[in-house]
C-alpha cells in the first residue's frame, strides 16, 4: 500500500492549526488486502460535502486552467490532495434567487427553483443524492446515509417537503451502521429470528398505509407513499442483514467514537465531530454498507461560532467590513475539513487503488458570495474519479457561465446513470460537461 | 471589538409599502357562513408522540430521544406536520422507538391493568385478540376493522410461537400499531364527507386542547356518536379545558407560535456572555411558558397583559441574567422584574431577547420581525439577492447600532421593509444579545424611542404597551390559534369566521381559554372541504 495517511495528514494540516488523532483508521494501515476477494469489481460511489454561506469569490477561484493550475488562497488547506481534485469555476445557477441561500441550495442540490406556497417554501424536487441512490443505492444495506457535524444541517429531499434528516451525533451514526445487526466479513453469527418477524411487522404497516392512501387527497397520498417507500426500504435493509455480509478486504468493525461532543466556549466541536463521522463513513463504504453519502458539514444561513471568530458565520458574511478576514478564516476551516474527508476516503485501499478512486465527491455550498447572496461563480470542487470516469487534477473554467447543474448531471452519468437531465424548469440541465469526462 | 448587527432584510422600493394582513375588527353574528379549507392529514409531532405514549401507555415509559424531527413550514410546526411525511430515516427511528416502548409497556403494571387483564394467559388467541381490540382502539383513535384485527393478532401469535415467549406476542402487536400510519398520522376526515365523524372530532379536539390522544371518556362518547350533539360537545370541551392536560395544549401552541423549541439551540459566545450554558435556553422557555400558564389558567386574565406584566417566574440562572434576587433556591418561583429596569412582559424575557439576536450582538431586525410577524401578523418579504448588506463598524460618528443602521433606514430601497422592523427592534437596545439590561452601547447612551404605526414610545415599557393595545394583537392571536387548530392556513371562506372569533375574544376580555373554546366549538373546526380525492 502506497498511501501513508499520517504523512498526508501532516501535509494537509502542516500549518499546525490542529492536531489530529487517528482513531479507527489505524485499521487501514495494517489490513492485509489490496485486492478484493472473489475478484468482484468495485461499484462507483457518490459523496457530497456541503457547507453553508459560500466563499469569498475573489479568493476562491484558482489561477491557471486545465492541468496546470494553482490552488487559490481559500483552497490552500487542500494542497496535499490537489492531485485528487478537480475544480469547476465560472458556472452559475440558473434558478431565480427568491430566498437568499435557500434558492441556491435547491438550485445546486435539486437543480430546481424553490416551490413557493404563500409563506411556505420547499425544494423543487428530489436532491441529487436521492436521485443517485435510486439508481446505485439499491444493492446495499443503506440506500444512502446523511450526516453532518452541525445539527439540523441536512438538505437532502426525497421530493418537496420530504426531507431526510442528517445525523449529527458521531456515536448515533456509528450505532446506526455498526451497532446491532452489523456483521463484519467472515463473522458468521446466527441470523436473529427477530429480523423476519420485524419484516412481517413492516408488511402489516405497509398494508395499513395502502388502505389509508385510498381515502385521502392527492397531496396527502404522495406523503403517505413517501412514508410507504421508507418502510419498504427498511424492509430491504433487514433482508440484507439476513444475508452474508459483503466480503470486503478493507472492512473491519471500527471503534466507537465519543458518546458526546459538548460545546466548548459556546462553540460546537465541528472539527472533532466531522472527523469522527468521516472515519465512520469511510469504513461504512469500505464495508459496502452504502454507496451514497452526504456530509452536510454546515448549513445555509448558519450562524455558528467558528473557532477564532468573534461573531456567527452568517452575520460575519454580511457585516464584516473590508476583505472579511474572519469569513476567509472560516472558509479555510471548512476546506480543512473537506481535505480530511478526501483523506479518509483515500486511506482505504480498494483493489489497486483507493476507495476515493471509486468515489465521485462533490463539494459545494448555497451561494458563492455570502455578502450579496450571488449565484454566479458558484463554488464546486470534485474529488475522486468514479472509477476513472471523471478527470482528476484539473481546473475547468467555464467561459460561458454554464449552468452549475450540468456538473451534477456529469457526475450522474459518470456513475453510470442513464439520466436525460437533472433538475426542473430554469434550473434544469440536459447536457453534461464534456471537459470533465475522461 | 464589538461586531455589528446584520441587516437581514432588504427589499426593493415598494416591497413593504403594503402593510397587508391587518384584520378588521367588527362584531358579527354567531352563525357566520363558512366555506372551509381543505382537510389535511397531520403527522404526530415529536411532543404529541411522547404525550400519547405517556397518556395511553404509561408516563414511566422512556421514549428514545430521537424520532423523526419536526419541521417548520411558514414558521409553524403544526403546518409543517401537515406538509411533511416520514423519511426513510424516520421509519427507522420509529421502528426502534416502537420496540423500545413495547418492551417496557409489557412489563408495566398500569399498562397491564388497563389493556392486559388476561395476562395470565398472554399467548392465547383470545387474550391477544382482546388486547389488540382495546389498545388498537385508543392508539388509532377509532375501532379496528376485522382485517386490521386479524393481521395484528396474526403477527402476535407468530411472534410468540417463533420466539417461544407469549410476551413477545404482545410486544410485536404494540410495535406494529406504533409504526402504522393510522397511529403516526392523524387522518381526521379521511372519509367521503365534509364534516368530521365523532371519532375524528374526538381526536382533533384532544390534539388541539391536550396535544395528545383522546381519553376513554371521549372515545366512549364517540362510540355512541353522542359527541356530535352540541350540548355534549360543549360540556366535553369545558371538561377538557378544566383538565390539567389543557396546560400542555396551551404550552404546545405557544411553543409553536413563538418558536420556543429553538431555544434548545441557542448559540452565544461565552466570552461576551459568561452566563451562557446549556441550561439557559430551556430555562428561558420555561419562564415564558410558566408566565403564560399563570395568566391563562390561574388568573384567566386579559391575555394582552402578557406584554406588560412585571410578574414572572425565574430560577437562579435567569435571576442572575436579569440581575435580580432569585426568588427560590431551587427551581422556578414567582417574582417581579425590578422597577428600576425597563423590563416587562414577554418582550422583556430572555426567550425573546436572546433568540432573536445574534451570537454576540443584538439584532433590531430580528427582534422587530418577531413583533410584526408573530404578534401583529404582518408579512415581511424576503430580502432580494445581489444587495450589499454590510453596515459600518462602530465609529466616533456612529457609535450605536441605531446610528449605524440609519443609512438603511434612509435608503428607500431598504427602508420600505426595515422601517417596519428596525424601529421596533431598536426599542429593545437596552437589552443585550442575551437579554441583560444595559443603559449604554459601547459607552454611548441608548436611545430606545420609536413608533409602531404612528404610535410613539420612548422605552421598552412603552413599546410593550403599544403592542398590547395594537388593534391587530387580538385578531392576530385568533387567526394563529385557528390555523393551529386546523393545521393549515385559513381559507378565504373562513375569514369572516376568524373575524367573528376575534370579536368574541375581545368581548371576553381577551380570555385565552374562551378563545380556545370558541375555536373548538366553531363550525370551521368540524368542517372541511375534500379537495381532490383519489380513489
Amino acid at each position: 500500500m502506497k498511501i501513508d495517511r499520517r504523512t498526508l495528514l501532516k501535509g494537509v494540516l502542516g500549518s499546525g492549526v490542529v492536531t489530529i488523532g487517528l482513531p479507527m483508521l489505524e485499521v487501514f494501515m495494517n489490513t492485509n488486502g489490496t485486492a478484493l476477494a472473489q475478484g468482484e469489481g468495485f461499484a462507483p460511489r457518490f459523496g457530497l460535502f456541503f457547507w453553508g454561506n459560500g466563499t469569498l469569490p475573489d479568493k476562491w477561484v484558482p489561477s491557471g486552467e486545465g492541468d496546470t493550475w494553482q490552488l487559490s488562497e481559500q483552497m490552500q488547506p487542500l494542497a496535499a490532495v490537489q492531485d485528487r481534485l478537480t475544480v469547476v469555476s465560472g458556472t452559475e445557477l440558473k434558478v431565480p434567487n427568491l430566498i437568499p441561500h435557500t434558492s441556491g441550495a435547491s438550485g445546486i442540490l435539486a437543480g430546481a427553483p424553490l416551490i413557493m406556497n404563500g409563506e411556505s417554501s420547499t425544494f423543487g424536487g428530489p436532491t441529487l443524492d436521492v436521485l443517485i441512490a435510486n439508481e446505485i443505492g439499491n444493492d446495499t444495506r443503506f440506500r444512502s446515509i446523511e450526516y453532518g457535524a452541525a445539527p439540523g444541517g441536512g438538505r437532502s429531499f426525497n421530493g418537496p417537503n420530504s426531507q431526510n434528516p442528517a445525523e449529527s451525533s458521531p456515536y448515533a451514526l456509528f450505532e446506526r451502521i455498526f451497532g446491532a445487526g452489523f456483521r463484519a466479513p467472515g463473522e458468521t453469527t446466527e441470523v436473529d429470528p427477530k429480523i423476519a418477524l420485524r419484516r412481517s411487522v413492516l408488511d402489516a404497516v405497509m398494508e395499513d398505509s395502502r388502505r389509508l392512501q385510498s381515502k385521502v387527497s392527492a397531496n396527502d397520498r404522495i406523503r403517505l407513499e413517501q412514508h410507504f417507500d421508507g418502510i419498504r426500504e427498511l424492509e430491504t435493509r433487514l433482508a440484507r442483514l439476513e444475508e452474508d455480509p459483503p466480503n470486503r478486504a478493507a472492512c473491519a468493525r471500527p471503534d466507537a467514537p465519543e458518546l458526546a461532543y459538548p460545546d466548548i466556549d459556546g462553540r460546537a466541536q465541528l472539527t472533532a465531530k466531522n472527523r469522527a463521522m468521516c472515519d465512520i463513513m469511510a469504513m461504512a463504504l469500505a464495508c459496502d454498507q452504502s454507496r451514497v453519502f452526504s456530509n452536510y458539514f454546515t448549513y445555509p444561513v448558519n450562524n455558528l461560532l467558528f473557532e477564532g471568530a468573534t461573531a456567527g458565520h452568517h452575520q460575519l458574511t454580511h457585516d464584516e467590513p473590508g476583505d472579511q478576514p474572519q469569513v476567509n478564516a472560516i472558509v479555510l476551516q471548512i476546506m480543512t475539513e473537506f481535505a480530511y474527508m478526501v483523506e479518509s476516503l483515500s486511506a482505504v485501499p480498494e483493489g489497486d487503488g483507493t476507495l476515493l478512486d471509486n468515489c465521485i465527491v462533490l463539494a459545494t455550498s448555497d451561494v458563492s458570495y455570502g455578502r450579496t447572496h450571488n449565484l454566479d461563480e458558484f463554488p464546486i470542487i470534485l474529488s475522486g474519479t468514479a472509477g476513472g470516469a471523471i478527470k482528476q487534477g484539473v481546473h475547468y473554467r467555464s467561459t460561458s457561465a454554464e449552468n452549475s447543474a450540468r456538473v451534477v448531471l456529469t457526475l450522474m452519468r459518470a456513475l453510470g446513470i442513464n439520466a436525460e437531465g437533472f433538475g426542473v424548469d430554469m434550473g434544469r440541465a440536459t447536457e453534461s460537461i464534456g471537459a470533465l469526462e475522461s | 471589538m464589538r461586531k455589528i448587527v446584520v441587516i437581514l432584510l432588504f427589499v426593493v422600493l415598494g416591497g413593504c409599502t403594503e402593510t397587508g394582513a391587518d384584520i378588521p375588527l367588527s362584531v358579527r353574528a354567531d352563525d357566520v357562513p363558512v366555506e372551509p379549507g381543505e382537510f389535511v392529514v397531520r403527522r404526530l409531532t415529536d411532543a404529541q408522540y411522547r404525550n400519547v405514549v405517556a397518556d395511553l401507555i404509561s408516563p414511566d415509559i422512556v421514549v428514545p430521544a430521537r424520532l423523526e424531527p419536526d419541521a417548520r413550514s411558514a414558521g409553524s410546526l403544526v403546518r409543517g406536520s401537515s406538509q411533511t411525511t416520514v423519511s426513510p430515516r424516520g421509519v427507522e427511528l420509529y421502528e426502534a422507538a416502537a420496540f423500545t416502548i413495547a418492551e417496557q409497556a409489557v412489563e408495566d403494571d398500569a399498562f397491564q391493568d388497563r389493556y392486559l387483564r388476561c395476562r395470565q394467559a398472554f399467548g392465547s388467541a383470545d387474550c391477544l385478540s382482546k388486547f389488540t381490540k382495546s389498545f388498537g382502539r385508543v392508539a388509532y383513535r377509532r375501532p379496528l376493522t376485522t382485517d386490521e384485527m386479524n393481521t395484528l393478532v396474526g403477527i402476535g401469535r407468530n411472534a410468540s410461537t417463533t420466539l417461544d415467549d407469549p410476551k413477545q406476542g404482545v410486544i410485536y402487536i404494540i410495535a406494529t400499531i406504533l409504526q402504522s400510519p393510522s397511529f403516526l398520522f392523524r387522518p381526521e376526515g379521511a372519509t367521503d364527507r365534509e364534516i368530521l365523524n365523532a371519532f375524528e372530532l374526538a381526536s382533533k379536539l384532544s390534539f388541539f386542547l391536550w396535544n395528545s390522544a383522546p381519553d376513554t371518556e371521549l372515545l366512549a362518547l364517540a362510540e355512541t356518536a353522542e359527541l356530535t350533539k352540541p350540548d355534549v360537545l360543549e360540556s366535553q370541551v369545558d371538561r377538557m379545558l378544566a383538565d390539567e392536560k389543557a396546560r400542555r395544549g396551551v404550552r404546545a401552541f405557544f411553543i409553536d407560535l413563538y418558536e420556543l423549541d429553538k431555544l434548545d439551540e441557542l448559540t452565544k459566545a461565552t466570552e461576551i456572555f459568561p452566563h451562557i450554558n446549556d441550561e439557559v435556553g430551556p430555562a428561558a422557555r420555561e419562564e415564558t411558558l410558566k408566565g403564560i400558564e399563570y395568566l391563562v389558567f390561574e388568573e384567566q386574565g386579559d391575555f394582552r397583559d402578557i406584554m406588560t406584566t412585571r410578574r414572572t417566574f425565574v430560577n437562579r440562572k435567569l435571576a442572575a441574567i436579569y440581575n435580580m434576587p432569585a426568588p427560590a433556591r431551587e427551581g422556578f418561583a414567582m417574582t417581579e422584574y425590578p422597577e428600576d429596569q425597563p423590563r416587562v412582559g414577554l418582550l422583556g424575557q430572555v426567550s425573546y431577547l436572546a433568540e432573536w439576536s445574534h451570537p454576540v450582538s443584538t439584532s433590531a431586525t430580528l427582534r422587530g420581525m418577531f413583533v410584526q410577524q408573530k404578534l401583529l401578523c404582518r408579512l415581511i418579504p424576503n430580502p432580494p439577492a445581489g444587495v450589499d448588506t454590510s453596515i459600518p463598524e462602530p465609529s466616533g460618528e456612529a457609535p450605536t447600532l441605531r446610528d449605524r443602521i440609519q443609512e438603511h433606514l434612509q435608503d428607500p430601497g431598504c427602508a420600505s421593509c426595515h422601517n417596519l422592523t428596525d424601529h421596533i427592534g431598536l426599542g429593545f437596545e437596552n437589552f443585550d444579545g442575551l437579554g441583560r439590561f444595559r443603559s449604554t452601547d459601547d459607552g454611548t447612551a441608548i436611545d430606545a424611542s420609536g413608533e409602531i404605526d404612528g404610535i410613539g414610545f420612548s422605552n421598552p415599557v412603552e413599546l410593550a404597551s403599544v403592542v398590547r393595545n395594537h388593534p391587530s394583537f387580538g385578531p392576530c392571536l385568533t387567526v394563529n390559534l385557528f390555523d393551529y387548530a386546523n393545521g393549515r392556513e385559513s381559507a378565504d371562506g373562513e375569514r369572516d369566521l376568524v373575524t367573528a372569533l376575534a370579536d368574541q375574544f375581545a368581548l371576553s376580555g381577551y380570555d385565552f381559554l374562551y378563545l380556545m373554546r370558541a375555536v373548538a366549538l366553531s363550525e370551521g373546526f368540524r368542517t372541511y372541504s375534500m379537495g381532490e380525492v383519489t380513489q
